[in-house]
């Protein structure tokens, strides 16, 4: 018996080398096993942000534990090579394909994106936007900062699908973000998502500056007119009317703006209340997981660590400071044209981003820094909201162009 | 018509510029479309109340009639029949009730 153990000694060395070889511990020597090293840094210190400091938590987290399993050597969970190309391979799919791979799914086909909306629009309030329909308007100009970013990145190397993609950041809106990216190019995915998530998180910190910067004292302190009572027909009648007009001018946008508005008339028709909770809480809650986890994964090291994410971190920024200037400019520039009582007050505008509430929530901090009796927060629920819809059209008419 | 791929910074400058015009043209059309619409049922509800106000009382005389209706009524006393009684109360024993189940037992000391 000890000889034929001591003649085998070859194949224990082999077998411990071969298992060796086999951990992920090997996989941080193989080459960009640094950068793997890196991105469990980088998915550390978005968890640390998430749960200490609650920056966006519930999409922050899950975006940085799916971040942390795609950067584990050997876990193969999600595949960049299944979807290369901007297409799914379905022909080897089912040989290869990690659990991140068939939920990544949902993305590439655009289904969380537009899932995610319905929740959003079963929990918005349309109330001050049909009050007071001008908010559009503002809601139009907060997107200025998607187009002016476009031609940056453009002029920066990016080519014009992926200067959109970039662009669409200073639409402060996720779904939209990722719905647009994940079609003109997927290869940008998680730098995109990770700077639009934290950039929303961000909004308390980047707009105020710029708000005080363009307005004066009088201005902030401008009080608006009591909205007016909006009646339950009007309510149900919006989302429909919205709809028909948004397919027919820009079938592109549908998907997004259609599911944002069945999701509204389930809340506000009030006879499908379980359908609207649903959509609300459960529905919402587990596509938030999926689209977290999924679209973390796709920030590998490859993808991730290089001179593109510096720069597409860069725009973001730029992108969201233009759409939040070009939302406080407009407002004072409709100003020029009202009667002493229609005035707006000019920080408003700045929610025209979309970043639902948290846009209107600095309008409102903003306003009653200067008049502590000065009450905006559904005031700028109007342009807030309106943001939404307008960050959809510019990626509809972008995809329009470039899809 | 260029593919993208061959977009130049003339492409992409007309295509911003048509891009802004566009969001604009789309959400000023949504801005006509709410307007009109609520116009029609702002007017509709001013109609509404209009139809319901008229022949009916103002609402300060409304005020007034219940501050004076609140006053007169104030003043009144029902009449009492000014006869006390205590009925006796009886409750059935059930172990659920019982006093002695709910109390802590002392320990037992032998």
């Amino acid at each position: 018996m000890w000889t034929s153990l001591t003649s085998n000694s070859n194949f224990v060395g082999e077998s411990l080398l071969k298992f060796a070889d086999s951990t992920g511990i090997a996989g941080f020597f193989a080459a960009m096993g640094w950068g793997n090293i890196v991105m469990i840094g980088v998915a550390f210190l978005l968890l640390y942000l998430a749960i200490r400091h609650k920056f966006e938590p519930l999409l922050l987290l899950t975006i940085a534990f799916g971040m942390l399993l795609t950067n584990l050597p050997g876990a193969n969970l999600y595949h960049t090579e299944l979807f290369a190309g901007g297409h799914v391979h379905w022909d080897i799919f089912v040989a290869k394909a990690g659990l991140l791979d068939y939920l990544y799914l949902g993305v590439k086909l655009g289904i969380y994106p537009c899932l995610i909306f319905l929740g959003v629009g079963a929990m918005t309030d349309f109330g001050p936007l049909i009050a007071n329909p001008k908010s559009f308007l503002l809601g139009a100009a907060a997107q200025i900062g998607i187009f002016v970013t476009f031609l940056g990145a453009y002029a920066i190397g990016f080519t014009p699908e992926q200067a959109a993609s970039i662009g669409i950041i200073g639409g402060a809106d996720g779904p939209t973000a990722i719905y647009l990216t994940s079609i003109l190019s997927p290869e940008l995915l998680g730098p995109i998502a990770v700077a639009a998530y934290s950039y929303m998180a961000l909004v308390p910190v980047i707009q105020p500056p710029i708000m005080r910067a363009l307005t004066t004292r009088k201005e902030r302190a401008i009080r608006m007119r009591t909205l007016r009572p909006v009646s339950k027909l009007e309510r149900i009648l919006f989302p429909l009317i919205i709809t028909v007009v948004i397919a027919l001018l820009l079938p592109s946008a549908t998907p997004l703006v259609g599911c944002l508005m069945l999701g509204n008339l389930m809340k506000e028709c009030g006879v499908v209340d379980r359908l609207s909770k649903t959509v609300q809480n459960e529905l919402m809650n587990i596509v938030v997981i999926f689209l977290g986890l999924t679209v973390g994964a796709t920030a590998t090291a490859e993808a991730f660590l290089n001179f593109r994410t510096l720069g597409i971190l860069v725009l973001g920024v730029i992108a969201f400071g233009l759409g939040t200037a070009g939302g406080v400019l407009l407002a004072k520039f409709m100003n020029l044209f009202s009667k002493e009582e229609n005035k707006i007050n000019p920080l408003i505008g700045s929610a025209g981003v979309s970043a639902v509430p948290m846009a209107a929530r600095v309008s409102q901090i903003e306003g009653q820094r200067e008049n502590p009796g000065n009450y905006l927060l559904m005031h700028a629920m109007g342009p807030n909201v309106a943001g939404v819809v307008g960050s959809a059209v510019a990626a509809g008419i972008l995809l329009s162009f470039l899809g | 018509m260029l593919s993208v791929m061959d977009w130049g910074w003339s492409e992409m400058l007309w295509a911003t510029l048509i891009s802004i015009c566009l969001v604009f043209v789309v959400l000023v059309l949504l801005v006509w479309i709410m307007k009109l619409f609520g116009g029609i049922f702002t007017r509709r509800q001013a109609a509404v109340q209009s139809s319901a106000t008229q022949g009916q009382l103002h609402e300060e005389e409304i005020a007034a009639i219940t501050t004076a209706l609140k006053l007169y009524k104030s003043v009144l006393h029902d009449r009492e029949s000014e006869v006390l009684t205590i009925l006796s109360i009886k409750r059935a024993y059930s172990p659920w009730s019982s006093k002695i189940h709910g109390l802590t037992q002392m320990p037992f000391r032998k």
